[in-house]
């Protein structure tokens, strides 16, 4: 991706995000992906590690369902910070990751 | 606010917010950003400086300032026509200050936010050297219109100027050119010498894809003006030195007249 291509918009649809380039293309991920892709410190190092089978959800997370955004904004000109509905909001996504995430999961024509 | 959230600040007053940074020390940003202020303001911009340089404030010194009671001063303080706000002016300059990056990336916020700049046309920022938390702080909280590296012309210095130019374009912050400190002195024979070697400026700058723009050449007064108070640009107007600031203030204006990148676009969620 080139360093000049940005979103002219950013849009909540069903489970996931659309978010629209300048140029051209328009993307789609699930809040699912999102969440799993956050890259954070704390969410890299856990991601880091084997699974733990019996790790347990805090109130929070357990109340909070499948993973969706509480509020998304924008940093400087090159990345969006998302918190989320489990209370967790250190993940800053540059762009060049949101459009790769997008990538991944679905590219609506 | 969650910690390490950085606040979205908004200067409604200040049309153009200019970084002067590098990645090495003691090349002289805080020389280049003293002067460059002060060539802004001979120049007829109403101009700020910010030190952002938290554990090695430099401005007071600069300015003939010292310390000052912050509970009765107002800031920002004025010098020669500029408005200025360092931590220097808080701290006697014989006390170190040890703080962890958390704190740095506060004070640099409230300098920007809390401090009533006013009006202004530029507001220069003088950086610390290297890629840390005031500059990530800056890049993700201050409404930046462009940064200016400063480097001296040996692989030294180009090595970590690299790093610091990488840096802004990683953040899409736009890198307003290069500037080549203690490019050359010039003897009383009239014979010029690259002391630090030469060329490493238009290296840097062509490897960036950015304009060299400006070379400034050793000059003893320089140090004399700093450690004096008033900047060479000030004192000695007339010297090649001044010129070349003169010179660097034009081409910063001219480059913040280009139109300036649009805000990122508001998620509808």
């Amino acid at each position: 991706m080139a360093n000049d291509v940005r979103p002219t918009s950013l849009k909540r649809e069903g489970d996931g995000l659309k978010i629209e380039w300048s140029d051209g293309v328009t993307t789609f991920a699930t809040w699912r992906h999102i969440r799993s892709k956050c890259p954070c410190a704390a969410c890299l190092e856990e991601r880091g590690k084997p699974p733990d089978p019996f790790r347990v959800l805090s109130p929070q997370e357990a109340a909070a369902g499948p993973p969706a955004p509480v509020a998304m904004r924008s940093i400087g000109h090159y990345a969006y910070q998302i918190t989320w509905n489990d209370g967790h909001s250190t993940g800053i996504y540059p762009l060049e990751q949101l459009r790769a995430l997008s990538g991944e999961v679905k590219k609506e024509q | 606010m969650t910690p390490g959230m950085p606040q979205k600040l908004s200067l409604p007053g200040v049309k153009h917010v200019i970084a002067v940074a590098s990645g090495k020390g003691g090349v002289g940003k805080s020389t280049v950003a003293a002067n460059l202020a002060l060539a802004l303001n001979m120049s007829g911009k109403k101009v700020g400086l910010m030190d952002a340089d938290i554990y090695g404030p430099s401005v007071p010194i600069m300015f003939g300032l010292g310390t000052v009671n912050p509970q009765t001063t107002p800031f920002p303080l004025q010098k020669y026509g500029i408005a200025l706000m360092s931590m220097g002016f808080m701290v006697d300059p014989n006390q170190a200050i040890i703080w962890r990056g958390p704190k740095v990336a506060q004070a640099v916020q409230a300098f920007l936010g809390q401090i009533p700049w006013g009006e202004l046309d530029v507001l220069v920022i003088d950086l610390p050297p290297g890629t840390g938390d005031a500059q990530l702080t800056l890049s993700q909280s201050a409404p930046l219109t462009g940064a200016v590296i400063v480097t001296t012309p040996q692989d030294v210095s180009l090595i970590d100027a690299r790093k610091g130019v990488r840096m802004f374009q990683e953040v899409r912050v736009p890198v307003l050119g290069v500037v080549e400190n203690m490019s050359y002195f010039v003897g009383d024979d009239g014979k010029r010498y690259d002391i630090f070697r030469a060329g490493g400026g238009q290296k840097l700058a062509a490897e960036a894809g950015v304009p060299l723009l400006g070379e400034l050449p050793i000059d003893p007064r320089v140090a004399e003006c700093g450690d004096t108070g008033e900047p060479i640009v000030r004192k000695y107007p007339d010297s090649p030195t001044a010129k070349a600031y003169l010179k660097l203030a034009a081409t910063v204006i001219a480059e913040t007249g280009k139109p300036a990148a649009a805000p990122l676009p508001e998620v509808q969620l």
